[in-house]
């Protein structure tokens, strides 16, 4: 059984049809890509499978069960529960210290752990700025923040929006190095990104244009790391 | 690390870190806290403050013999003075009127205690000084006008007993001048000296005439004095000088309702200050609430830990305010008032709590507020 | 352009445009009541200390006043001298005649009772209507100026109605329960130069010496004692400035001052130069301020202001701070437009402007709005405590005017500058 499944969903918002009809699957380990051009209905799908939104029509069964139908508050204890988020502009709480922003997502998961969160910021290679505040931290850094958050966890499927978009290459690197990493660990990752570079490397890329899915294909040249 | 820890943690960390923004809103609920307690301190003590000022106006009580048997001298004007409030008596002057005779003219003459006359009537204009030595008088203007007399002069004064023969013994007492009495009112016709040299000069009695007395208190707490006096001591017939009592009331109750009323409004719009700079503090953190709500926040906890900040300067705020507010009213009443003003100690609670309960509603709206919103929206913006 | 991008700052922005714009409405409203009151409270209070009577006395000069305390009696002097009726409506032609509330002229005569008993009859104006040769009309008399009698039973004497019943008397309480007087009684009264039957239509109780006397309209007991025309004493109850150095002097010897002094001391209300500008109309008087009350009153006055002063003082800063506050907030939430203002070339001046013109704009806005709601604020403060409306003085615009614009600059000034200290990129990059 794949863990996310979206059933001929559609979301439509007053003429425009942001999402036509869509049906896609994901198993749990696999690195899907979601790709198009803008305005293409990658970031409604992204809000949709991070639980951020309802689809119009249509349903949403994540771990066998359908979301579509739930209420605001049971979506937020989904997102908690099953989901971890990585955003283009990172959201870092600017008053917290690295590893403070790590443990708020324990914090309303379950127990904040300052240890564990530590760990968390080894493993993107932050250990020794933990302590430092956002600004002081530079984008990739942020960005590395931010994936640790999401992972502190052990989320169903960490869901990254446009996770380089604010990255220069070296650090774009940084980041698909994690990825990958994470990818062997066996976490299921769906990242949306209209970056070529970042959609080669995935497991699988699906293509979305106007609000329908146009191509949906296995990466040839994706290896196993 | 439990999760109260982490939530102290994260609530300092807020205020700590964005240190300017937290200052500007503790500054807001501050100032609003030192209106209100400085206001509220203020308003409770007008009465007490202006009523001494309206005893300006002089005596607004006095006491008579019950009838002409009734025994009415000094120890008995103590008894009857002993039922006000000692920190309520602004002063006692008793009177005996006699007529004695000057340059052969007949002249009203008043003894009395006159450091008690001095407090019961401060409208007393004096030209010259309060007489200090033994034989020293006060003179009214009419008096002296028509007897020619002028500061510093001495003249012989005589009483006569209505009997022809100790008339012509009694050399009278050589007495002099030590200031001029202006009042504007029948009090110039007289002459005023102790009443120890009254009874040089005519002879000891134990009879007084009247007693005048000046009381800083309400119209009904006079009322009651009033009562209370006639009953305890039956010798003495108290009355209410009316003129001042009714006016004092009426007008103190207006200026009372004027410092009600103003301080009611800049309360209010104060308040109302307070709530808009909270609004816009928690406003501009709408993408951090976005967040919060994205991770897996529940709108409970994301609400308990803005109001969690939001109580705490406002608590702050609260005694930082009491503190202020009552060194603005002390400053108040040290300049307008010249005297230190009573402390309200439930006032400090009040004021504590009530720039809690502001700055925790005018947080609230806007953090429901944004916790409604869509998180995905606020995270996208702008 | 640039008028372009403040229209787009207020349609899109509206909403913290509208809060800033509350803001300063509020602060300016506080300001404009505050001020508004504190600068009309001195003659309001003023108004209401008129209940403690007359502050002035007018006697002829060679008379010594006539009348003693508590009763006891004195000598009488033999000749009375008398001030002229007909020149009491001169008392509102002075300099000062606005600030004279009410005047009552007194007459008074020892009549003897059927029973022998010797009482003191004052004759004196209760209502009395006056038509000024200014054209002015007034009604003055002691029921103004004895606002704390109580009437017992029966009512004050009317000459409005009472010109048809001339002989109507009113009694003081103590006196009605010597003599067991009732309202509808008849009182025979008989004086050195006459006698009349009055009838009893009033019974007060005024707490005084007066509660022994009788009460009648000044013609009955001028043909009781054949003084048609003339008077004995004027109390008048004038509106007046607290005392000053300037006043005292002036109270002694107006001549002594120098002509500058002397002009600024007729020239504004001291209880002094109205006293002198009585004595002026009225031929052979001395006016004298009633100490007990004119002091009182400077007294309290001066305390009132300054307490007004000092309050709004206080609640100024109060909505200085406010206004200060969220300006300075709101400039900063900007930081990122203005970041983006100066990534794309615009010079530190045109940024400051923009955002000045914007805050500005608000402000005014807001400032009107406020100005108006703070007139209504000072009238109901005013209605509500003193019954009437607060005459608002015009200096008290320009003072919120300038207050609001100087704090919304104080507010955004320093914010701009901390602005554009900041380089574009990291203000882009954001926080």
């Amino acid at each position: 059984m794949s863990l996310l499944e979206l059933n001929n969903i559609s979301k439509i918002y007053g003429d425009l049809k942001a999402l036509d009809n869509v049906s896609l699957s994901v198993d749990t380990g696999e690195w899907v890509a979601i790709m198009g051009p803008s305005g293409s209905g990658k970031s409604t799908m992204m809000n949709i499978i991070g639980c951020m939104d309802k689809p119009t029509s249509g349903a949403v069964l994540l771990d066998g069960k359908d979301i579509s139908k739930e209420s605001a508050k049971s979506l937020t204890a989904i997102r908690r529960d099953k989901i971890g988020l990585i955003f283009q502009q990172f959201h870092l709480v600017n008053y917290l210290t690295a590893v403070e922003n790590v443990m708020v997502a324990q914090y309303y998961h379950s127990m904040p752990d300052e240890k564990e969160a530590l760990e968390a910021l080894e493993r993107v290679g932050l250990a020794d700025r933990a302590k430092h505040l956002p600004s002081q931290l530079s984008g990739g850094e942020q960005q590395r923040v931010c994936i640790a958050r999401a992972l502190i966890n052990y989320p169903e499927i960490v869901l990254a929006d446009e996770p380089t978009g604010n990255l220069d290459e070296a650090n774009e690197n940084i980041v698909l190095d994690i990825f990958k990493q994470l990818h062997k660990d066996g976490t299921t990752l769906v990242v949306v990104t209209h970056d070529p570079e970042v959609g080669e490397v995935a497991q699988r890329t699906i293509t979305l244009e106007h609000g329908r899915i146009v191509k949906d294909a296995l990466n040839a040249n994706f290896k196993e790391a | 690390m439990t999760k109260r820890k982490m939530f102290l943690r994260m609530i300092t960390a807020s205020l700590v870190r964005r240190r300017s923004r937290m200052l500007v809103a503790l500054l807001a609920i501050a100032v609003g806290a030192t209106i209100l307690s400085g206001l509220v301190t203020i308003y409770y003590d007008v009465p007490r403050q202006m009523g001494a000022q309206f005893r300006n106006y002089g005596a607004n009580m006095i006491f008579l013999a019950a009838s002409n048997e009734a025994r009415f001298d000094l120890d008995t004007v103590r008894r009857g003075v002993a039922c006000i409030d000692a920190e309520e008596l602004v002063g006692v002057a008793p009177y005996r009127y006699e007529t004695v005779r000057i340059h052969e003219q007949p002249i009203l003459a008043a003894g009395t205690d006159l450091d008690g006359a001095k407090a019961t009537s401060p409208y007393w204009h004096i030209d010259g000084e309060w007489p200090s030595a033994r034989y020293e008088v006060l003179v009214g203007q009419e008096t002296a006008e028509f007897l020619g007399l002028k500061t510093g002069d001495v003249f012989n004064a005589t009483w006569s007993s209505g009997e022809e023969e100790e008339d012509v013994l009694n050399l009278g007492v050589d007495m002099k001048v030590a200031g001029i009495l202006e009042t504007g009112g029948s009090e110039e016709e007289y002459l005023y000296m102790s009443l120890s040299d009254m009874e040089e000069l005519a002879g000891e009695t134990e009879k007084l005439d009247v007693v005048e007395l000046s009381v800083s208190a309400s119209a009904d707490e006079l009322k009651a004095y009033e009562q209370d006096i006639e009953a305890n001591v039956p010798d003495i017939a108290p009355r209410l000088v009316k003129r001042v009592t009714e006016s004092e009331s009426t007008v103190l109750t207006k200026l009372q309702s004027l410092v009600f009323l103003v301080t009611a409004v800049v309360l209010v719009l104060t308040m109302i200050c307070v709530a808009t700079t909270m609004t816009a503090v928690v406003t501009e953190r709408r993408k951090e609430i976005g967040l919060r709500k994205s991770l897996g926040a529940s709108d409970g906890s994301i609400i308990w830990e803005f109001m969690g900040e939001g109580l705490l300067l406002g608590g702050v705020g609260g005694i930082l305010g009491s503190i202020l507010g009552f060194a603005f009213a002390q400053f108040v009443s040290v300049h307008v008032f010249s005297s230190s003003i009573t402390y309200q100690p439930a006032l400090l609670p009040v004021t504590i709590l009530v720039s809690v309960l502001v700055t925790g509603l005018a947080c609230l709206l806007p953090v429901r507020s944004a916790t409604e919103v869509d998180p995905a929206l606020v995270l996208k913006g702008e | 352009m640039f008028f372009r991008m403040i229209r787009g700052a207020f349609t899109r922005q509206w909403k913290k445009m509208l809060m800033i714009a509350l803001t300063i409405a509020l602060g300016a409203s506080l300001a404009t009541a505050m001020l508004g009151v504190m600068m009309d409270v001195g003659d309001k209070v003023n108004q209401e200390l008129k209940t403690y009577g007359a502050n002035i006395t007018v006697v002829p000069k060679a008379s010594s006043v006539i009348g003693n305390l508590y009763e006891v009696e004195g000598g009488e002097s033999g000749e009375t001298a008398y001030l002229r009726e007909d020149e009491l409506g001169k008392i509102k032609t002075i300099f000062w005649a606005f600030n004279i509330v009410d005047f009552s002229p007194f007459i008074d005569t020892e009549v003897t009772l059927p029973d022998g008993a010797g009482v003191k009859l004052v004759g004196t104006w209760f209502n009395h209507h006056l038509a000024l040769p200014t054209g002015e009309e007034l009604d003055t008399g002691v029921k103004n100026l004895r606002t704390w009698w109580s009437i017992e039973d029966g009512r004050w004497i009317d000459e409005g109605l009472d010109v048809y019943e001339p002989n109507c008397v009113m009694v003081g309480s103590v006196l009605a329960e010597r003599e067991g007087l009732r309202v509808g009684d008849w009182l025979h009264v008989s004086a050195p130069y006459g006698e009349n039957d009055l009838i009893v239509c009033g019974i007060f109780d005024s707490g005084d010496d007066a509660d022994e006397q009788l009460y009648a309209p000044m013609d009955v007991v001028q043909a009781l004692s054949d003084t048609d025309g003339y008077l004995t004493s004027i109390e008048v109850s004038a509106l007046t400035t607290p005392d000053n150095e300037l006043a005292e002097r002036a109270a002694k010897d107006p001549s002594s001052l120098s002509i500058a002094d002397y002009e600024l001391w007729y020239c504004t209300a001291y209880v002094s130069s109205i006293c002198y500008q009585l004595q002026e109309v009225i031929t052979d008087s001395v006016a004298s301020p009633v100490r007990q009350v004119a002091d009182s009153e400077g007294a309290i006055l001066e305390k009132t202001e300054l307490l007004m002063v000092l309050i709004t003082i206080l609640s100024l800063i109060g909505s200085a701070l406010g206004i200060t506050n969220l300006v300075t907030a709101s400039v900063m939430e900007r930081s990122n437009e203005l970041g983006l203002l100066k990534a794309i070339g615009a010079k530190d001046g045109a940024i400051s402007a923009l955002v000045l013109t914007e805050v500005i704009l608000t402000g005014i806005v807001g400032a009107a709005i406020g100005y108006f709601a703070g007139l209504g604020f000072a009238q109901i403060i005013g209605h509500t405590v003193f019954g009437s409306s607060i005459a608002m003085k015009p200096l008290v615009l320009p003072v919120v005017a300038v207050l609001v614009l100087v704090v919304t600059l104080a507010g955004s000034v320093p914010a701009i500058r901390m602005l554009l200290k900041l380089r574009p990129a990291e203000v882009l990059h954001g926080r």
